[in-house]
């Protein structure tokens, strides 16, 4: 047993090193730096000064914290909810065979495959107050008869940059509720329509507690990925106008590339760390306990 | 047996090609601001000199524009092998500070056939501490472009030369219910450079300064900096489409192409881009506005070569960027990639910098009495993120958000 034991160990080792020294040592790094004092203007001048990063970046009166982290819980909140019922919906269209599905899906799946600044270069255009495809089909039906400043009126600047997102989330929702739907088994959705289940029933009852593993996993993922995910806005707004539409992450690059400011960069990597962090555990633990209660 | 001689041969080779990979010095090369027509442009160059000087390989390094400043950062800081590097008026004094660039001082003086340098590179050369601690290779000034046919239709026939007339002509000719609008609004991405250049020549006294502003010197408290905010308002409120907030260069370049803002104020590295979108007869460069003292200032953005203070190639390495920085070959590497070269003998020989487009550039630099080359004061510590507050405080100023007077005050205390 003992012999055993140690086999295991050595066996993970590979695995457990190749994760210490590029996961665990850059963010403890990352970590020690948003104690320090540490700017790329002045590289010999680095030391730690404690919690000033921290109240730096929440006393900040020109990027107001609170404007930020409400910014970024509606783009995390507005993107995940769409992207996973337009997804599930493409997923269950898309679940019974017919004619052209292959190039069906493939079109459906390929916004997944682009860059996240191309998608933000490609949407800006598209909203652009002046050339903008979307503008022109508003103009032309008669919707609309100025132009709209999607990108520079901070009321739709937020509904924009969420389009764009969701836009590009759907296709992984879609892509990974197919796969999780093709398991269920026929038989089981045959024996409830049999026992008299109609289809809305059948989802419910049936299919989503089936594939619940997946919805957690999926929609977990997806919530760190949008919060880690200031591409599309970097290269819509920038974070603007006038801050409507800067997130954790976008404020995060801000600090690095315009103000050179590792030290407060990194303090903000690690709001957004303890924020997941929190909301994983929280997620979990809520997931986990309604599936025992329903066993 | 067999097995032997293959061993053998393997190892002849081996050996061979050490021996001519010492023979030859490989300098690494970074480039900044990377364009896949500027990588191709400096390539072909690098071909050049290498078939000039068979004993030094040139490696260029080109990351995405996007990363390229922080790859630059990052090689520096952590010393990777580097021998020339393209430093930019932003990076020089962090590179300095970090002690990465070597100060050319000595090289200079022993450069005997060096040519004479236009003022403003000189005066960019020696950006930090007044030392050279790089080569100026590109230069970049503003100027006026204008799109001449869309004002001869609204019966336009003069072109503005103060601030004052620029914003009546842009309102006078703004239809919106023609989508027609005067001026191409910048409202991110150093959108600074654009108003404070409508702003900061209503202060007489700026003409004297050393900087637009610095640290504990400024001009934000002026009531003569107040007046050119409020007409750059204006102009915003009835010349500009409202969309113009959001507008980067990209935005710029289509809004004044498509015809709808004839006045647009650019670097000359737009008139390539201009000449293949528009046709080179299709508009014309005039120098900047000035304000209501006769003057306006000329705030100049480069980029150069500067070696690596660990790099052990820097005799190499200085040859090359001699080689590079001679009139001939830095006329020719501009001409292809748009910025204004720096000697003063290129502006006299070369066809091209003469051309009808330069004119307004050449003017502006040999009249420093009216367009006076001021710099931003790159060097402060208050500099790195400067152009984000502004940008933030601008955009809440043109939304209603903030008041003028609010914003100014920040920005004075910012800079006490």
């Amino acid at each position: 047993m003992h012999g055993y034991k140690r086999y295991m160990l050595f066996s993970i080792l590979p695995a457990f090193a190749f994760l210490a020294l590029f996961i665990y040592l850059p963010i403890t790094q990352g970590v020690l730096i948003s104690f320090q004092g540490y700017t790329l203007y002045d590289m010999n001048n680095v030391k730690f000064i404690g919690l000033d990063n921290f109240k730096a970046i929440i006393t900040d009166i020109n990027f107001p914290f609170i404007q930020i982290l409400f910014n970024t819980a509606i783009w995390v909140g507005v993107s995940l909810l769409m992207q996973f019922v337009l997804g599930f919906v493409l997923a269950l269209l898309m679940r019974k065979p017919f004619k052209g599905r292959g190039i069906y899906s493939a079109l459906v799946f390929y916004p997944w495959a682009m860059s996240g600044f191309a998608i933000g270069l490609i949407w800006a255009w598209l909203f652009n107050g002046q050339f903008g495809v979307i503008n022109d089909i508003l103009l032309r039906l008669g919707l609309i008869s100025t132009p709209i400043g999607f990108l520079s009126n901070p009321s739709y600047a937020m509904i924009s940059v969420l389009v764009a997102n969701i836009w590009y989330g759907v296709p992984f929702f879609a892509i990974m509720l197919l796969a999780a739907l093709q398991s269920v088994p026929a038989e089981l959705i045959e024996a409830a329509t049999i026992d008299g289940a109609g289809s809305t029933r059948r989802l419910f009852s049936i299919i989503i507690p089936y594939i619940k593993p997946t919805i957690v996993s999926t929609t977990l993922l997806r919530t760190m990925w949008i919060m880690n995910f200031p591409d599309i806005i970097y290269g819509m707004t920038s974070g603007g106008p006038a801050n409507s539409t800067n997130i954790l992450s976008t404020q995060m690059i801000n600090k690095l590339l315009q103000f050179y400011d590792y030290g407060q960069g990194s303090a903000f990597g690690v709001v957004i760390m303890s924020l997941l962090f929190a909301f994983a555990t929280f997620y979990l633990k809520l997931t986990s306990t309604k599936e025992s209660d329903a066993a | 047996m067999r097995k032997a001689l293959v061993v053998l041969v393997a190892m002849l080779v081996l050996v061979s090609t050490a021996f001519t990979a010492s023979a030859a010095t490989t300098l690494e090369f970074l480039e900044v601001m990377t364009s896949p027509e500027r990588t191709a442009l400096l390539k072909s160059m690098i071909a050049e000199y290498e078939a000039l000087n068979p004993d030094i390989k040139i490696n260029l390094i080109s990351p995405p524009y996007e990363q390229s400043e922080q790859k630059a950062t990052l090689m520096l800081n952590t010393n990777q092998t580097l021998d020339i590097i393209e430093v930019r008026d932003l990076s020089a004094k962090q590179f300095v500070n970090n002690g990465k660039l070597t100060d050319l001082t000595e090289y200079l003086e022993a450069w005997t056939d060096a040519e004479p340098m236009t003022a403003v590179a000189n005066a960019a050369a020696r950006t930090v501490d007044n030392t050279p601690y790089l080569i100026p290779a590109n230069i970049y000034i503003k100027a006026l472009f204008v799109r001449r046919d869309v004002l001869r239709e609204h019966g336009i026939h003069e072109i503005p030369t103060t601030l004052e007339e620029l914003v009546e002509t842009a309102i006078k000719i703004t239809d919106p219910s023609k989508n027609q609008y005067g001026f191409t609004w910048r409202g991110k991405s150093s959108e600074i450079k654009f108003s404070d250049l409508f702003a900061a020549p209503y202060v007489e006294e700026l003409k004297d300064a050393e900087f637009v502003y610095t640290d504990g010197e400024h001009h934000f408290r002026e009531s003569g900096f107040k007046e050119g905010m409020e007409l750059y308002i204006k102009l915003f409120k009835e010349a500009v489409p409202n969309d113009g907030i959001n507008w980067g260069f990209n935005e710029q370049i289509n809004a004044f192409v498509s015809g709808t803002t004839p006045f647009l104020i650019q670097d000359p590295d737009s008139i390539p881009l201009l000449d293949k979108m528009l046709g080179p007869d299709k508009y014309e460069v005039h120098p900047i506005p000035v304000g209501p003292y006769g003057f306006n200032y000329i705030d100049y953005g480069f980029a150069g070569l500067g070696i690596p203070s660990y790099s052990k190639h820097k005799e190499e390495a200085w040859e090359f960027i001699k080689w590079m920085s001679t009139s001939d070959k830095n006329g020719y590497y501009n001409q292809h990639y748009g910025p204004l070269p720096v000697h003063t003998a290129t502006f006299e020989n070369n066809e091209h910098f003469q051309g009808k487009h330069y004119v307004a550039y050449n003017y502006e630099m040999n009249h420093p009495e009216i367009f006076v080359p001021i710099p931003y004061d790159l060097s402060s510590e208050k500099w790195p993120g400067w152009a984000k507050i502004h940008e933030t405080d601008m955009q809440s100023v043109l939304l209603g958000r903030m008041s003028l007077e609010q914003a100014l005050g920040k920005w004075a205390k910012y800079w006490d």
